[in-house]
C-alpha cells in the first residue's frame, strides 16, 4: 500500500505520527542554544617560545624562521604568521574552519618534540595556547565607585567575581582596574648606604621574620602539646620594628631607612566609566557553554550582589555579547512569523478556501519543526543561518502541498467522493512534485559540500532546507491526503461573508487568467519580438554589473565601538589618563547614544590573559563605547564610527588611533595590503607611501601600518672587564638595578586567608632619573660597593620593533578601513590603481589580503558550486521529461534570474555579498521549478493532441495561478528579510533582496519568454520530423 | 442469465459495490486497473503521464431481472458525476 492511501485509510495514525514530529520538535526547540552563528570551532593554535636576552633578529633568525619551517608541514595549514620581539617569539598557525583542531595540536606537538633540541641554549621549551571566541568575555561589567577605590579589588573580588564563579558555564572571571593591595618598603637609598645595608638584606630580614616557627611537642602532664611561634606580622606597622642590621653596636630598625605603606599596587591598568573611576570585571563562558544562558544567569545574580556591594560600589554594563545574539535572534523570529501569516494569506487569496487554506498551512508547521530536532541532533544552535534558512524554507515548503490540494480539489468537482479523490489524486501528481523537490535538493544538498568559513556557515543553510523540504513533501503525500479526505467537503459553499470579500478577488484573477492567454496568443504569433526583447533586457542588466559593488559579508550594527589610542611609546599615564578624561567628556557631550562610556589606561596586570593579548601600555587608551540599539537611534554605527575618527583626527598629539566596530569577524571590513620584502627601511618606505596615498582614497576611513616604531629605551650596557676585575656577574649587576625599581617581593602578607605582596624598593623620589641608575651600588662578594657608574653606561637607545612574518617572509601590513557609503570592492579597486603608480623596489612584494582575500575564496567557491548545481539540476530535469532539449528552454530563465537580481541590487544599491550569493543559489532552484510546471503542462497539452500554438497559451492559462502562488509565497516570505530593520537584520537584507528581486523579474521572464522559446525549439522539431519522413517518402 | 461489464474510473469502486451490495448482487470479477477511453467524449484512463488516471472494470453476470435495476443504479452513479464517465453493457451470457 502506498504512502498515501494508507494515511488516507489510517487517518489516526497518521495524525498521530505528526503530533509526534511536532512534540518532539518542540522538545528540541526547548533543549537547543542560541548563538549569532554556528559553532566555528577554533582554527588558530598559538605557539609561544621565550629566549630571555635575545634581540628581535636573534629571536627572527633562531627561533621563529626555524619553527616556522618545522611547522610549515603540518596539513590543513592555511597561514603561518610569526612574531619576533625582543625576549620571545609567538607563531600563530591559522588553520582552515572546520579542521579538528585537537588533531591540529597533536600534530604541532609532534614538530615540536623534533624541533625542541635544536633549540638554541637558554631558550626554553615552546608551549602551545590555543585562543578561540572563548577567551573574548562575553560580559563586561563596570564598576563604578567613589571612596572604596583602594579596597576594591578585594571587595570585587570576593563580591562579584567569587559568586559569579560559581555560576554553572562561568570560566574565568577577572577584575582589570581594581588596585591590588601591596605593602610597600620605600628604602632611602642614602640611608642604605650610610648604614652599609642593601635591598636584598632588608627583604630576606623581612623574610624571616615573617614566619610561623613550629617548635616541636611538649608533654605535660598526660597530654601533649605541639609548640609553635606565631611570628607572622599581624599589622604592617610592625614590620617598622624589624631590626635589619646593626652599626656602630646600635640597632638599625627599618623606620630609620625606610617608610612602610599598607597601600596599593603602583603600576596598574586604570579604568574610567562615564568619565568616574572605576574597574572592570569581565566574564568569559567555558568552552561549549551557552554564552545567553549564562549571561541571563549573571543578569539574574546582579542584584543580590549589587546589594552586598559598599554603598558607593555601583556595577553596570559594558558590553554584553549575549545582548545581540538575543535581539538578532528575536528580529529574526518576528520576521518568520510575519512571513508565516503573508504566505497563508497568499494561498488564501489564490485558493479562497478556508479548509484548503489551513491544510497547506499545517504542513508548515510540520516540515519546519523537523529541522529543530536536526538541529538537537547534531549539537547545533538556533542561529542566524538556521534561523534565516528557515525563513527560506517556509515559502517552499506549501508548493508540494498546494499542487496535491489543487489536484484533489479538481477531482471532488469532477464528482470523486472525497476519501477516494485524496488517493487518486495524490497517487496522479507524486512523480512530479517527487521530481520538483528534487530539483530543489539538488541545490541545496550541494551546499553542505562547501569547505572552509563559507562551508561552517552553509553546512546548515544546506541540510536545514534539504531536510525541511523532503519532509513537505512526505507531508504533502500524507498529511495533506488524510486531511483533505476528511475535511474537503464534495461541494464547498464560501460564507457570507468571506464571498462577498473574495467576490471581486475572483473576478480580478480571472481577469488575469484572460489578460495572460491573450498576451501569450499574441506573443506566439511575434516571437521574434519576445525574444529580442529579453535579450535587450538581458543585455542592458549586464551593464548594471558595474554599478553593483562586491562586498563579503555586511558590517553589522552592534551598538558597541571599541577604540583603541596610541600616544608617542612612553607616554606617561598621567597625560594619556587626562586624554582620556577629556575624550570621554567630549563624547558624553557630543554623542547623547552613548550609554557607557568606558575606558581603560596602563599597564595590564600579568594574570589577564585577555588584556595581555590585546595592546597595551601607559601609552595606549582602550575606549569601550555602548550605544542605544539600532533601533532607537538615528545614526549608524558607521556614521558614528567615521565621525569619532573625524573628532580624533582634531587631536594632532595622538600618534595613531583605530576604531573598530563590534567583535568578530563581522564587525568591520579592512582592505589590508600585506607588504612582503626583508629590508626594513625599504617595506616601510613602500608601507608609509601606500598608507599616505589610500588616506587619500575617499570612503577610506581610517589607515594603520602595522609595524610599530622604533622604541626608545633606558639600556645598561655593562663593561664586562669591569664586572670581572669587581668579582660580578652581568645577572647579579642587572638584578641589584631591578630590585631597586621594580621592587623585590619579599615575604607575603596574611590577612582573612589571602596574600598580598610585601615588596621592597627604592622610594618613589629616589627612581626618577638616570643619575639613580647610575648611583646604585652592587655589592660583591668581598661587601665591596660598587656603582653602576663604575661597570658600564646607561644610555637611551632606540630598540626595533616586533618582526612580524607571515609565510615565512617578513611582512608590513597596511590596513585600510571601509568607511560609511563605501564597499570593500570600491576601496580594493582605489588600492589596486594606487599601487601600480607606485614604483616598487625589485625585492618588495605586496598582496591585497583581509577580507577581501576570504570573499574572493569564498566567491570563488560559491561560483563553482552554483555550475555544479546547474549541472545537477539539469541532469534532474532531462531524466524526468527524458529529453535534452526541455530543460534547456526551462534554464533559460536562470540568465533572467541574474538580470533581476542586478537590477535590484543596483535600484537599492545593495552590495553583492555572501548572502546575496545564497539567494542567487536558491533562485536557480526555484526559478527551474516554476519552468518545470510551465513546460511539463505544455508538453502534456500536446500529448492530449493540441497544436503547438494552442497547447502553449492552454498551459499557460491553466498554470499561471499555481505559478504565480508559489513565486508569491517566496517573493512576499523574501521582502520582510529584505527590509527588516531590526538588530543583525544586515545579514539576511541582501539574501531577501536577491530572491525577491531575482524571483519576481524571472518569474515574469519565464511567464513570457520560456513558452514562446518551447514554441521555437517544438516548431524546429516538428520541422525536423517531417524532413525525415519526406526522407523516408522519397526513397 | 446477463452479464454486465461496468468500467469506470477507479476512485469509484466503493460507490459500485455499494450498487451491487444493494441489489444483492453477490458474484462479481473486479480488475482494479483497466485502461481505456470513452466512445464520445470520454476523456482517456490511460495512468500515463499524459493521462494519469486509470479505470477499473467489474464483469458479473445476473439474473434477467435484477438487469435494469442495476443499469438503473449506475447510470444514477453516472449522473452523480457526469464527467467521471460511468457505463455499464450488458452481454448475453449462459450458465455453463
Amino acid at each position: 500500500m502506498s504512502l498515501y492511501q494508507s494515511s488516507v485509510k489510517k487517518p489516526i495514525m497518521t495524525a498521530l505520527v505528526y503530533v509526534a514530529v511536532i512534540i518532539i520538535g518542540i522538545f528540541s526547540l526547548s533543549k537547543l542554544p542560541v548563538d549569532l552563528f554556528p559553532e566555528m570551532g577554533e582554527n588558530t593554535i598559538m605557539v609561544f617560545t621565550t629566549y630571555p636576552g635575545a634581540s628581535a633578529a636573534d629571536i627572527e633568525n633562531n627561533i621563529s624562521k626555524p619553527l616556522e619551517n618545522v611547522l610549515n608541514g603540518i596539513s590543513d595549514l592555511k597561514n603561518i604568521t610569526s612574531n619576533s620581539k625582543e625576549n620571545y617569539s609567538i607563531i600563530y598557525l591559522e588553520f582552515e574552519y572546520g579542521v579538528d583542531i585537537n588533531e591540529a595540536t597533536n600534530d604541532v606537538r609532534d614538530k615540536l618534540d623534533m624541533f625542541n633540541s635544536m633549540l638554541p641554549d637558554g631558550a626554553n621549551l615552546p608551549f602551545i595556547f590555543k585562543f578561540s571566541m572563548e577567551d573574548i568575555p562575553i560580559l563586561m561589567l563596570s564598576v563604578q565607585s567613589n571612596e572604596s577605590t583602594d579596597a576594591l579589588y578585594k571587595i570585587l573580588d570576593d563580591k562579584v567575581a567569587s559568586p559569579l564563579r560559581r555560576i554553572r558555564g562561568v570560566g574565568t572571571v577577572s577584575v582589570a582596574g581594581a588596585p591590588q593591595r601591596e605593602i610597600q618598603i620605600y628604602c632611602d637609598p642614602y640611608k642604605l648606604e650610610a648604614y652599609n645595608l642593601t635591598i636584598e638584606g632588608i627583604a630576606s630580614r623581612i623574610a624571616a621574620e615573617n614566619q610561623n616557627v613550629p617548635l616541636g611537642n611538649i608533654d605535660l602532664g598526660s597530654e601533649t602539646y605541639s609548640m609553635r611561634v606565631h611570628g607572622e606580622f599581624s599589622s604592617a606597622k610592625l614590620m617598622e620594628d624589624v631590626i635589619v642590621g646593626s652599626f656602630n653596636n646600635q640597632n638599625v630598625f627599618l623606620r630609620d631607612v625606610a617608610i612602610v605603606k599598607d597601600t596599593i599596587q603602583e603600576r596598574m591598568q586604570e579604568v574610567y566609566n562615564n568619565g568616574m573611576r572605576g574597574a572592570m570585571v569581565g566574564v568569559r563562558k567555558q568552552s561549549g557553554s551557552n554564552s545567553v544562558e549564562i549571561a541571563n544567569k549573571v543578569f539574574e545574580k546582579l542584584p543580590e550582589i549589587q546589594q552586598s556591594l559598599p554603598s558607593d560600589v555601583k556595577l553596570d554594563l559594558i558590553a554584553n555579547t549575549s545582548d545581540s545574539i538575543v535581539n538578532t535572534i528575536n528580529s529574526l523570529q518576528e520576521t518568520i512569523i510575519i512571513i508565516l501569516i503573508l504566505v497563508i494569506f497568499v494561498v488564501l487569496f489564490f485558493l479562497g478556501r478556508w479548509r484548503a487554506t489551513f491544510i497547506i498551512a499545517l504542513v508548515i508547521p510540520v516540515s519546519l519543526v523537523s529541522s529543530f530536532i536536526y538541529l538537537f541532533l547534531t549539537g547545533n544552535s538556533l542561529n542566524i543561518i538556521s534561523l534565516s534558512s528557515l525563513s527560506l524554507a517556509i515559502g517552499l515548503v506549501v508548493d508540494d502541498a498546494i499542487v496535491v490540494i489543487e489536484n484533489i480539489t479538481t477531482h471532488i468537482e469532477r464528482g470523486t467522493k472525497p476519501k477516494s479523490a485524496a488517493i487518486f489524486a495524490t497517487s496522479e501528481i507524486s512523480l512530479s512534485i517527487i521530481a520538483a523537490t528534487l530539483v530543489l535538493i539538488a541545490v541545496f544538498l550541494p551546499l553542505t559540500f562547501l569547505e572552509g568559513m563559507v562551508g561552517v556557515m552553509f553546512e546548515q543553510l544546506g541540510w536545514i532546507v534539504t531536510i525541511v523540504i523532503t519532509v513537505s513533501l512526505i507531508a504533502a503525500m500524507s498529511l495533506t491526503p488524510m486531511l483533505s479526505s476528511l475535511m474537503l467537503k464534495s461541494d464547498p459553499k464560501r460564507g457570507k461573508v468571506f464571498g462577498t470579500i473574495y467576490k471581486p478577488i475572483e473576478k480580478g484573477l480571472a481577469k488575469l487568467d484572460k489578460g495572460y492567454s491573450n498576451f501569450l496568443k499574441w506573443s506566439v504569433s511575434h516571437r521574434s519580438v519576445i525574444v529580442v526583447s529579453a535579450l535587450v533586457l538581458f543585455g542592458g542588466s549586464i551593464l548594471l554589473m558595474k554599478f553593483v559593488p562586491t562586498e563579503f559579508f555586511p558590517v553589522q550594527d552592534q551598538a558597541r565601538l571599541s577604540i583603541s589610542v596610541k600616544y608617542p611609546i612612553g607616554t606617561r599615564l598621567e597625560t594619556t589618563r587626562a586624554f582620556g578624561l577629556e575624550f570621554s567628556e567630549h563624547v558624553k557631550k557630543n554623542y547623547p547614544e552613548v550609554l557607557m562610556c568606558n575606558f581603560s589606561v596602563g599597564q595590564a596586570d600579568e594574570d589577564n590573559a585577555y588584556m595581555m593579548l590585546s595592546d597595551n601600555g601607559s601609552h595606549i587608551i582602550s575606549f569601550n563605547l555602548r550605544f542605544k540599539k539600532k533601533t532607537e537611534r538615528k545614526r549608524s554605527i558607521t556614521e558614528l564610527a567615521d565621525q569619532l575618527r573625524e573628532d580624533l583626527k582634531k587631536y594632532p598629539e595622538i600618534n595613531s588611533f583605530a576604531v573598530t566596530m563590534g567583535l568578530g569577524m563581522l564587525s568591520s571590513q579592512n582592505v589590508d595590503i600585506e607588504v612582503y620584502g626583508y629590508d626594513f627601511e625599504k617595506t616601510d618606505k613602500f608601507a608609509n607611501e601606500i598608507a599616505d596615498r589610500m588616506r587619500k582614497v575617499p570612503g577610506c576611513t581610517e589607515v594603520n601600518i602595522s609595524r610599530d616604531e622604533y622604541t626608545p629605551e633606558i639600556q645598561i650596557d655593562f663593561d664586562r672587564q669591569k664586572l670581572a676585575e669587581n668579582g660580578l656577574s652581568l645577572t647579579t649587576a642587572s638584578s641589584f638595578v631591578r630590585n631597586r625599581f621594580n621592587g623585590f617581593i619579599a615575604s607575603y602578607y596574611r590577612e582573612d586567608g589571602e596574600e598580598y605582596n610585601i615588596k621592597v624598593r627604592y622610594a618613589p623620589e629616589f627612581r626618577q632619573s638616570v643619575e639613580a641608575i647610575e648611583n646604585i651600588l652592587v655589592y660583591n662578594s668581598s661587601g665591596a660597593g660598587i656603582r653602576i657608574k663604575d661597570l658600564g653606561t646607561v644610555v637611551e637607545q632606540l630598540t626595533p620593533p616586533t618582526i612580524v612574518r607571515k609565510n615565512r617572509e617578513r611582512m608590513v601590513k597596511v590596513s585600510a578601513i571601509v568607511g560609511e557609503d563605501a564597499v570593500l570592492s570600491e576601496i580594493v579597486a582605489a588600492a589596486n590603481k594606487e599601487l601600480k603608480q607606485m614604483d616598487k623596489p625589485a625585492d618588495i612584494d605586496y598582496k591585497i589580503a583581509g577580507a577581501w582575500e576570504d570573499q574572493q575564496e569564498s566567491f570563488q567557491d560559491l561560483i563553482t558550486l552554483m555550475l555544479l548545481i546547474v549541472i545537477l539540476v539539469y541532469i534532474v530535469m532531462a531524466s524526468q521529461f527524458e529529453s535534452f532539449t526541455y530543460p534547456f528552454v526551462i534554464m533559460f530563465s536562470i540568465p533572467f534570474g541574474f538580470s533581476g537580481v542586478l537590477i535590484g541590487l543596483a535600484i537599492t544599491s545593495t552590495p553583492l555579498g555572501i548572502m546575496a550569493l545564497v539567494g542567487l543559489m536558491m533562485l536557480i532552484g526555484i526559478v527551474v521549478k516554476n519552468g518545470i510546471v510551465l513546460i511539463d503542462y505544455t508538453i502534456l497539452c500536446r500529448e492530449r493532441g493540441m497544436n503547438i500554438k494552442d497547447a502553449v497559451v492552454a498551459a499557460g492559462r491553466s498554470r499561471l495561478r499555481p505559478i504565480l502562488m508559489t513565486t508569491l509565497t517566496t517573493v512576499l516570505g523574501m521582502i520582510p528579510l529584505a527590509l527588516d530593520k531590526g538588530e543583525g537584520a544586515e545579514m539576511w537584507n541582501s539574501l531577501g533582496m536577491t530572491v525577491a528581486w531575482g524571483l519576481s523579474m524571472s518569474t515574469i521572464v519565464t511567464l513570457v519568454l520560456i513558452p514562446i522559446l518551447y514554441s521555437l525549439f517544438a516548431d524546429f522539431g516538428v520541422f525536423r520530423k517531417n524532413r525525415k519522413l519526406k526522407k523516408l517518402a522519397t526513397t | 442469465m446477463k452479464a454486465v461489464f461496468i468500467s469506470f474510473y477507479q476512485a469509484f469502486y466503493d460507490e459500485v459495490i455499494d450498487v451491487l451490495d444493494n441489489l444483492e448482487i453477490r458474484g462479481f470479477t473486479y480488475w482494479p486497473e483497466v485502461q481505456g477511453r470513452g466512445s464520445e467524449t470520454g476523456e482517456p484512463h490511460y495512468g500515463t503521464h499524459t493521462w494519469p488516471t486509470l479505470n477499473a472494470a467489474v464483469l458479473t453476470f445476473i439474473e434477467d431481472h435484477k438487469v435494469k435495476a442495476l443499469l438503473d443504479a449506475v447510470h444514477q452513479l453516472d449522473l452523480s458525476a457526469p464527467q467521471q464517465g460511468i457505463k455499464a453493457f450488458v452481454l448475453h451470457a449462459e450458465e455453463a
